[in-house]
């Protein structure tokens, strides 16, 4: 850290000319054509006009944007400015740099230049980044930017290289175990898609039935229907279920995750057999869920949400897709996570059912209310409603709480459960949130917001009585130190 | 009623006035849509179905919302947290631990200038509450956060 460069630098000129040449087809192509074709004939002088008048605009304001654009190498951290109008300082602490990359597209690599990403760890578009600078420049940033945080090389260079790490078997799927759960895999997305192909067919059939027979067959024709009907379903449901095996074969076969010091290590598939590495370090929480049917017969699903990066882009990964609970419990044991522990698990405030059966019940009665209109038989729907609202009496004893030693643990769902271990140390932010009903019912949901999350489900503890709320966002705050 | 966790300071004074003004810009441009539509749209029952309601509206959002919407917001550094709750229906408290922070921002546009105002916005690792954003704080508290976090990381990561 001798030669920090604190003063400021600029992007390098020829940035200008990049840029200038790369925004060329949509400036300076397009609207000088447009406005000379807006007559009944080409008008050379005013599209000439437009392009010669539109290229001065881009190149002084590309200019100006390249002018205003500046970075700091500081001892502490990286400081970037820019905006014309709208200045803005970004400051990245030099702790904070995970790793800095060097990315040459094809005009970077015309121009002899190199756009540089310092990456945090954040999302995508948080990050800083230099666009473009010479390569000898992206080098000597690399270098310098990486030298603050030597931790990672020397944790890799520990190992002994010659040494087997000692390799363990967390779990495995046996083929009996993959079919049983391609029978759950059962999707009624599967159903429906193939019901409505069948379904299509039917009356291209039946019509050319009434083509061909004439009047006298229609009575035939429709209890042929019926039975057609009949017989569709449950060839659906068979095709479907086939379908639902064949696909978790596909994907689960040889299912086997092994733990060696520091990672674990997936291996599944029957036709691409597929291999990952998951890092301890990257786990920032963990998941055990149970479907509504299949949960009932005791199999867990138990997954670990990891640090976004670029070979996992779901966040979340399956650790063992189909468990016991005892399974389950060895799998999470081997993860740097603390056992879910059912006990002392305290409930929300009695306002989440009201606020459940809201929720759930309000769509679906405003869904079939509306299409009812349109299409009578879908009254019926209606009767689903009673059903979200008895499903909200149970919301509340399946919602419950608390907090460990080392992470708060979250536990919801009637029908599909899901099991949340949540280590302090992954909280990032925390948020105390109260809408207008709730805050009638004296009630808050604390929003706890962990790298990496994505899809639906979050581990959120809903409608907690107001106080409890404001103690936990506060005591979970506190830890965080 | 604020949420019992730390007393919150409220906004510069000039940060009403930027509400106000960006209201004021989005009134006009539907004053400016709703008269064309009255203009252009043909058989209208009456004079002023749409612009009656859009009056209404532009009314709310200049006149009256964005006092309430000012006074709403509120935020306390403590040194290790950030605290920053707004939100006139729905009442929103974003707690930041300071040690979570991965980058910070200070940003003024030409209006939040012109009121000596600038917003300040925390970046952390997070999905979905992973920006945190504090508008209306005078340029120096910006740039004092802004320091005292940059400070505090600084120090852990070294550790």
């Amino acid at each position: 850290m001798t030669d920090a460069g604190a003063a400021p630098r600029r992007l390098h000129i020829l940035t200008v000319i990049m840029r200038f040449v790369k925004r060329a087809p949509s400036t300076l192509v397009v609207p000088p054509l447009a406005l000379g074709f807006m007559g009944r004939e080409f008008h050379p002088v005013l599209a000439f006009g437009a392009f010669a008048a539109i290229a001065a605009a881009v190149i002084v304001s590309t200019w100006l944007g390249w002018w205003c654009f500046t970075y700091t190498i500081g001892e502490e951290e990286v400081l970037i400015q820019h905006g014309v109008l709208r200045r803005e300082r970004r400051s990245i602490p030099r702790g904070r740099i995970q790793d800095v990359s060097i990315e040459r597209g094809p005009f970077a690599r015309i121009f002899g230049l190199a756009l540089v990403r310092i990456e945090t760890g954040g999302g995508k578009a948080e990050e800083g980044e230099l666009d473009s600078v010479s390569l000898a420049e992206a080098e000597r940033l690399r270098a310098l930017l990486r030298s603050y945080h030597p931790v990672a090389t020397v944790v890799a260079g520990d190992e002994p290289a010659n040494a087997e790490p000692v390799r363990r078997t967390v779990y495995a799927m046996s083929l009996g175990r993959v079919l049983l759960r391609g029978v759950f895999g059962f999707s009624m997305l599967w159903l429906a898609a193939i019901y409505g192909a069948i379904h299509s067919l039917d009356r291209v059939v039946k019509f050319d039935w009434e083509k061909w027979f004439g009047e006298a067959e229609r009575v035939a024709i429709a209890q042929f229907s019926l039975l057609a009907l009949a017989l569709v379903l449950v060839v659906a449901l068979l095709l479907g279920v086939i379908a639902g095996i064949v696909r978790t074969l596909l994907r689960d076969y040889g299912f086997t995750l092994t733990h060696e010091p520091g990672r674990f290590r997936r291996v599944r598939g029957l036709l691409t057999r597929s291999e990952i590495v998951i890092a301890d370090r990257r786990i920032q929480l963990g998941l055990v869920h149970r479907g509504a049917i299949s949960g009932r017969l005791g199999w867990n699903t138990v997954a670990v949400q990891t640090l976004g990066g670029s070979d996992d882009p779901t966040g979340r990964q399956e650790l063992a897709p189909f468990a016991t609970a005892e399974e389950a419990a060895q799998v999470i044991a081997a993860t740097p996570l603390p056992p879910f522990e059912r006990i002392g698990l305290r409930p929300v405030a009695p306002a989440h059912i009201l606020r459940s059966a809201f929720r759930h019940g309000l769509p679906v009665a405003l869904a079939f209310g509306i299409a009812g209109w349109f299409l009578p038989l879908l009254w019926w729907g209606l009767l689903l409603v009673p059903v979200s609202v008895v499903i909200a009496l149970f919301q509340r004893s399946h919602h419950r709480y608390a907090l460990r030693d080392t992470s708060l643990q979250v536990m919801r769902g009637v029908l599909s459960q899901r099991d949340w271990i949540v280590p302090f140390e992954s909280i990032q932010t925390l948020t105390v949130r109260r809408s207008w009903l709730q805050r009638r019912l004296g009630v808050a949901t604390v929003r706890v917001d962990t790298a990496g999350a994505s899809g639906m489900h979050r581990p959120d503890v809903t409608d907690a009585p107001l106080d409890a709320a404001l103690a936990l966002a506060q005591a979970l705050a506190a830890r965080v130190d | 009623m604020t949420l019992s966790f730390v007393p919150l300071t409220p906004l510069e004074r000039g940060q009403l006035h930027v509400i106000r003004l960006r209201a004021i810009r989005t009134a006009l441009i539907l004053l400016a849509a709703a008269i064309a539509a009255e203009i252009f749209v043909p058989d209208l029952p009456m004079h002023g179905v749409i612009l009656g309601p859009v009056l209404l509206l532009a009314l709310w959002i200049t006149v009256f919302a964005p006092g309430r919407r000012w006074r709403r917001w509120g935020y306390a550094f403590t040194g290790s947290e950030l605290h920053v709750e707004y939100g006139l229906l729905t009442r929103v408290h974003t707690i930041v631990p300071v040690l979570r922070v991965q980058h910070i921002d200070v940003s003024q546009d030409v209006l939040e200038r012109l009121f000596g105002v600038a917003t300040l916005v925390l970046h952390t690792a997070g999905s979905d509450g992973n920006i945190v954003v504090l508008p209306g704080v005078s340029r120096t508290t910006a740039e004092e956060i802004r320091d005292a976090i940059r400070q505090r990381i600084g120090s852990a990561a070294h550790d």
